[in-house]
């Protein structure tokens, strides 16, 4: 199988995964699907909330200015789907977290998925970042 | 790892994804039968016709059955697909609109292809209504009794109540519009046969055209496997189509077997973070973030 192969074959299985995305309680447009930003910080608090939970996360600057960003995902009954549960972002749980990122500038995201300190890795929506 | 390697890893995991997604659509309705019961509905000048049709069918249909002859709906169930209410059909089959309803079917594309986008039911936590219920997604519940069935969804706390008890509608004049409409049926076998009128004039989906108040349907319910529910609907709204239409969509069973998956209430003042407006442009934004933490505001 050559490269040109895969990287086709890759992309035609990625795309038949396309209409998985449902529609939520509001629209996404509010983030940039396009882009991808990734963090490092310390969770500050996880609102396991409907309709959509915020993993609050706080990030120091270069400059040692703390920066709360906020990583939206879906609700209760989707993040246990996809087991993400409160007790796996405990208040002070060091982490690398990857979103979409709001198209205003906002320090807020759509998650796409996260690492823990201790190498776990979490996929909030079930679905591999590469994905979306 | 090499690059070629990375790509094989890549390729496999991909096309075992692309596996998981065929063998879903292999349980998607065969075409066949997609035709044949779309001509049903075309056969039928409204959706009382093809009620009553189905219920003679059906020898008078069954009311208030026994539990043990009703089917185990049991669990939690979420969408798993199928069709929708202005997409094409198996073969390309389009749904025939009215000039009105093409009208805001382009409308919607091209704002959705411009990014905008906004929910006036679901952004502000309203209901959305059916049979918007059909295609909404997360978690349902399906509580099925003798004289009543209760098809209930996550999505903003709504039921659906569909009486068997043997009563009719209301009178004519007595009728009045709601959000779920007013659903009577019958069981057929294992099939709750169902007709649903008086439903409200309201979006049928985001940047989707409105239903009238003349949008009326049946539903046919059945179970196909342990996991799998069918349901077929034939849609009769003359102001939204010039001849019936009809979708097919599937529920699968959610596995739980640790029993921590649970439905809650939605409340989208539960969290200042979700709330949004409705931009200038007809878009959707965020309010201000909090970012305090909740415990800090001491709620």
């Amino acid at each position: 199988m050559t490269r040109r192969t895969l990287i086709t074959v890759l992309g035609a299985a990625l795309f038949s995964l396309a209409p998985m995305l449902v529609e939520a309680h509001h629209s996404a447009v509010m983030f940039d699907d396009a882009k991808e930003v990734t963090v490092e910080g310390v969770v500050k608090e996880f609102q396991y909330t409907n309709p959509h939970s915020w993993l609050l996360v706080d990030v120091t600057g270069k400059d040692g200015k703390v920066t709360t960003w906020g990583f939206e995902a879906e609700g209760p009954t989707t993040l246990m789907r996809n087991k993400v549960r409160p007790s796996d972002f405990k208040a002070g749980t060091r982490l690398t977290i990857t979103g979409h990122p709001m198209k205003d500038g906002r320090p807020a995201a759509l998650w796409m998925k996260a690492v823990r300190a201790d190498g776990v890795v979490f996929n909030p929506s079930g679905r591999a970042p590469e994905t979306n | 790892m090499t690059t070629v390697k990375r790509l094989v890893v890549l390729a496999l995991v991909a096309a075992a994804s692309a596996t998981v997604v065929a063998q879903q659509q292999q349980q998607r309705q065969a075409p066949a039968d997609w035709q044949r019961l779309h001509q049903m509905g075309l056969a039928h000048r409204s959706a009382s016709d093809l009620y009553a049709t189905l219920k003679k069918a059906a020898g008078g249909g069954k009311v208030n059955p026994p539990f043990a002859q009703l089917p185990d709906w049991s669990g939690l169930w979420t969408t798993a697909g199928g069709g929708n209410f202005f997409s094409a059909g198996p073969g390309g089959v389009m749904p025939k609109l009215t000039p009105a309803t093409a009208a805001m079917v382009k409308q919607g594309a091209e704002n959705e292809a411009k990014g905008i986008s906004y929910d006036e039911n679901l952004s502000e936590c309203g209901p959305p209504g059916y049979p918007r219920w059909l295609v909404i997604p997360f978690m349902r519940e399906f509580i099925v009794r003798p004289e009543e069935t209760w098809l209930s969804s996550e999505t903003v706390n709504n039921v659906r109540r569909i009486y068997t008890d043997g009563r009719d509608h209301l009178a004519v004049d007595d009728r009045f519009p709601t959000y779920y409409g007013d659903s009577i049926g019958f069981w057929d076998g294992n099939k709750l046969v169902v007709h649903t009128n008086t439903l409200m004039a309201r979006s049928m989906g985001r940047g989707q055209p409105n239903q009238s108040e003349g949008m009326e349907t049946v539903e046919i319910w059945n179970t196909l496997d342990a996991k799998t529910i069918s349901v077929d609907v034939w849609l009769y709204d003359p102001a939204l189509y010039t001849e019936p239409w009809y979708v097919n969509r599937r529920y699968t069973r959610v596995d739980n077997a640790d029993k921590v998956l649970r439905m809650n209430y939605w409340h989208c003042g539960e969290n200042p973070n979700n709330d949004v407006y409705k931009t200038p442009d007809g878009s959707t934004q965020y309010n201000d973030f909090t970012f305090t933490g909740q415990k800090e505001q001491g709620r």
